[in-house]
């Protein structure tokens, strides 16, 4: 891999580590299982993922998560998220801790290792989500915040993401819109950042990310 | 004599009738999502005493109004304490349960 693409597929990964293992919201249930495959774009360069999710009780999940990028499987990245959960009448929400660590399962690979500390709440319509996490030498923070417009079997949500980024290489912050729509265990995602603020690199374009889910 | 034989034939009737599900609705704390309560609809469809030939499975969540409604089988008794086991274990917080009758209208339930 060209040391350019590794160093832009790490940058990526810096967003792809700073949300929630595949999906905040599910599953929240004893023995549940999901996988999810994303498709996401930036600086020019374009990362697959393939996540998968298995969850104890609600209070205790596995997750990982693998990238492919230009013919080449990355490094797998292995978490464990600690959920506290609080159901509260129309409310429901939860406090995450998630400890994660990088395996050096790819070409150039190499061990390394973050967390991340979460707070989300959600009505049945409003969804909001705060993530702060620091991996290697970058430190973070996303915000979802939105609308959901619940069906029967089905549901979308429109959500505004901001992200800021601290790190060695450059910080940046990036917003746009995010949409997600769920039909019985199927869940999509599609979401466009834009860089709106750029220090000390030379990042260029928005991010764009495409995901497709099944929960079980 | 024929009004003895005709109220006795529609007594015969009724009782050869296959008796309706009684549906139950209990509350439940935190549902807002219809795909975050998946795990509720799949544990609560699993439970023996559940008719799943009615709504989805046995099931219906209405998770704008934070109710789970489900069908028991004919002559089976609703088990409470494993009706709340399989609600947490699918990651939410059961407050109480009633009886659904066929107006709508909910009836304390006792055992």
């Amino acid at each position: 891999m060209k040391p350019f693409a590794l160093a832009a597929l790490l940058l990526t990964s810096a967003v792809a580590h700073a949300h929630q293992p595949v999906m905040d919201m599910a599953p929240r249930w004893d023995g549940g299982y999901g996988f999810q495959t994303r498709v996401e774009r930036f600086d020019d360069v374009t990362t697959t993922w393939l996540e998968g999710v298995y969850t104890w009780d609600r209070s205790v999940r596995a997750t990982f998560k693998l990238p492919y990028h230009d013919g080449d499987l990355g490094d797998l990245v292995l978490g464990v998220p600690l959920k506290r959960y609080f159901n509260q009448g129309a409310k429901t929400g939860n406090w995450s801790f998630t400890p994660q660590v990088q395996l050096p399962t790819g070409e150039d690979g190499e061990w390394d290792a973050g967390a991340s500390f979460s707070y989300s709440t959600e009505t049945s319509s409003f969804y909001q989500l705060y993530d702060l996490y620091t991996w290697g030498d970058r430190t973070g923070l996303d915000v979802n915040l939105g609308l959901a417009f619940p069906g029967r079997g089905s549901g979308l949500y429109t959500l505004w993401d901001v992200s800021l980024l601290a790190s060695d290489e450059g910080d940046r912050v990036q917003t746009g819109p995010v949409f997600v729509y769920f039909r019985k265990n199927v869940i999509f995602r599609a979401e466009y950042k834009h860089l709106v603020y750029e220090r000390n690199s030379d990042w260029d374009g928005g991010f764009v990310n495409v995901g497709l889910g099944f929960v079980f | 004599m024929s009004y003895l034989f005709k109220i006795v034939a529609f007594a015969s009737a009724l009782a050869s009738f296959p008796a309706h599900a009684e549906n139950y609705v209990v509350d439940v704390n935190g549902i807002v999502c219809q795909f975050c309560s998946l795990g509720v609809a799949k544990k609560v469809s699993k439970l023996p005493f559940v008719d799943r030939s009615q709504f989805n499975n046995g099931v219906l969540v209405e998770a704008e109004e934070q109710k789970v409604v489900f069908a028991v089988k004919p002559g089976a008794t609703m088990d409470r304490q494993a009706l709340f086991a399989a609600i947490e274990d699918g990651g939410y917080d059961p407050i109480e349960v009633y009886e659904l009758l066929p107006d709508g209208e909910r009836r304390a339930w006792s055992p």
